[in-house]
């Protein structure tokens, strides 16, 4: 009798994918055992034997190794087939799997490291999307430290062969990091967080040229660090050479930097939420979504990963724009209320507003923009608090974000304003700067940043504010 | 497999159909030894209220993705009009959260009559509520 990779209620449906590697071991199992026959197979024959013998990997502990020397043996593509197969496990089952089918899968993914497998730079981001950002869980923390050490082992290898994964996991432990360095510790996970802070050191000491690639985020996650003594000096010494500061605030961060800190799961939801409910429907969503992602102590940090998401790497299409499919703007603001610490509420607005900090129209996506105006905008009159909290975050950036480079930032935040103007995603600032809501101070600075380009000359066109 | 908007009352286990729960009431028990529960489930076309039975009270949640096979859509104890396994169906959690629903029509909230030109069957006869009155709308 095969037994289950999976934890399953009484109630629940057969998983396919599952159920396709159980089948096929059931099937093959006779061909499991040595002496293997030498068949020459056709290409179904080829993949099921594939699905079999990830599935002896994953369930007969005591044989693994008699399984990965057939799928040496049998392999003719690289390991492509298997290695996908592996990622969809990944993908599709991990937060159901039995804890023994972890261990097991985590053995296989090094393995495939070892061989150079085709894919398996899909497979170890697979992996790194499964580490829950806000969850202080044992068997996260057990991810988490089975990572540091495979990427720590295999360090020269993967410089080499794939260095996107030494900076996707630099991004990913830097922000785990500051989860992991925010509660009190027991011993175990204190020698988690050094091994963490070990490797993301390695990688700024060693492979510099692989932090840049992440762009602006990189400063942002990293700034969430800076108590910790071994980034205050990285971080000093980071922001006082101006090229390096200045180079990573203007790269726009590539949006599969965001997809790794959401969970496959949790991607699904949130582009469902974002395409198929109607405005006006999403109470119920918002409320299970909360149940499952956002309830218990410390997970609301997740809420930071989900609007730089939203922002940045879930840009909807002009027909969903023109539907009365339920706006990303909206679901931002139910985020920002989401927020019970100051803290993250805060971080939250910075995620929201990164990009407006240092936007440039021939880089940046005016729709990374676009949700901050609009849940201004259309927070008045009914949640004018909303719009006041969030115009005077953005000033309090604009003016201590970053105070060497604050010309920088106020030239961001001037251009994304004239950008989102002149694009028509908003027909005039006056239903701000005309308010009588929002406080007098707050206008006037508004009224002062959207004439500033005017006086530098940055806007040829036409002035989008005469005060 | 059925839509709720084409289910119609019947005596026969003969509904399939797939649906997502939207809310559930308090677990009561009934001739004092079986646990039952109401919800409110729905599809893309209606809601309808259905009843969970022992062990299933507590293994569905709002916001599961559920198949029904050969589930049976008649008047309970209470006389509600409700849809349910029943002894000869089957319930299975098939997922979670992405599925659209409409809660309106309510299949338990029409009054329906025997069909006069087709013995055994029923039809509409009118509306009570377009909603559900045990489980209001969220807004």
């Amino acid at each position: 009798m095969a037994s289950s990779l999976i934890h399953k209620s009484t109630y629940e449906a057969d998983n396919p994918l599952e159920s396709s590697l159980i089948e096929a071991f059931r099937l093959l199992e006779p061909e499991l055992r040595p002496p293997f026959p030498l068949t020459i197979r056709t290409e179904p024959e080829y993949f099921n034997l594939n699905r079999a013998i990830l599935y002896g990997i994953l369930s007969e502990t005591h044989l693994v190794k008699v399984h990965l020397k057939h799928l040496h043996g049998i392999v003719t593509d690289g390991y492509c087939f298997f290695t996908n197969l592996v990622c969809k496990v990944v993908d599709e089952l991990y937060s159901k799997l039995v804890e023994n089918v972890k261990v097991q899968l985590l053995y296989v993914s090094l393995e495939l490291v070892d061989v150079s497998a085709v894919g398996v730079d899909s497979l170890l981001v697979a992996l790194l999307r499964q580490i829950r950002g806000g969850d202080l869980g044992e068997s996260n923390l057990w991810l988490c430290s089975e990572m540091v050490n495979l990427l720590w082992g295999k360090w020269e290898c993967l410089v080499e062969e794939q260095p996107m994964i030494i900076s996707s996991a630099l991004y990913v432990f830097l922000r785990v990091l500051s989860d992991h360095c925010r509660v009190c510790l027991n011993s175990k996970l204190k020698v988690l967080k050094q091994k963490e802070i070990e490797f993301c050191i390695r990688v700024f000491k060693d492979q510099f040229h692989l932090c840049l690639k992440i762009g602006r985020d990189l400063i942002r996650v990293l700034q969430d660090l800076v108590h910790v003594p071994e980034f205050h000096d990285l971080w000093k010494d980071l922001l006082s050479r101006s090229s390096d500061a200045c180079q990573l605030y203007r790269s726009r961060t590539c949006s599969r930097y965001f997809l790794l800190r959401i969970t496959p799961e949790m991607e699904t939801h949130l582009r469902f939420l974002l395409t198929q409910v109607k405005l006006g429907s999403q109470t119920r969503y918002q409320i299970w979504f909360g149940r499952k992602f956002l309830n218990g102590p410390e997970k609301e940090t997740v809420v930071i990963d989900i609007v730089r998401f939203i922002c940045c790497a879930h840009h909807p299409s002009n027909d969903i724009l023109l539907s009365n499919v339920i706006p990303r703007w909206i679901i931002v603001g139910w985020l920002l209320k989401c927020c019970t610490k100051n803290h993250i509420e805060a971080n939250a607005k910075l995620a929201l507003f990164y990009d407006w900090l240092f936007f440039e129209e021939n880089v940046d996506n005016i729709m990374n923009i676009e949700p901050a105006i609009l849940l201004m905008v259309n927070s008045v009159p009914k949640y004018i608090h909303m719009t006041h909290n969030l115009l005077e975050f953005l000033f309090l950036l604009v003016d201590h974000y970053d105070i060497d480079r604050k010309d920088l930032i106020l030239k961001g935040v001037s251009s994304a304003l004239d950008v989102l103007k002149r694009k028509g995603v908003i027909q005039s600032f006056d239903v701000l700067t005309c308010c009588d809501m929002l406080s007098p101070f707050l206008k006037e600075r508004l009224v002062k940043m959207l004439s500033w380009k005017n006086v530098s000359g940055f806007n040829h066109l036409q002035p989008v504010f005469l005060a | 497999m059925q839509s709720l908007k084409e289910i119609m009352p019947a005596a026969r286990n003969n509904i399939n159909t797939r649906f997502i729960v939207l809310e559930k009431g308090r677990i009561t028990l009934e001739g004092g030894e079986n646990k039952t529960c109401l919800g409110l489930v729905a599809d893309e076309s209606a809601s309808v209220h259905f009843q969970f039975w022992n062990e299933e009270c507590e293994a569905f949640q709002p916001g599961d993705i559920v198949r029904l096979s050969n589930g049976i859509f008649s008047y309970n104890r209470s006389n509600h009009l409700v849809l349910r396994a029943g002894k000869r169906g089957k319930v299975d959690k098939v997922g979670e959260f992405t599925m659209a629903f409409v809660e309106s029509p309510n299949m338990s909230e029409i009054s329906w009559v025997p069909d006069p030109n087709n013995s055994g069957k029923y039809i509409q006869e009118s509306i009570i509520s377009p909603r559900s009155r045990i489980f209001p709308p969220m807004v």
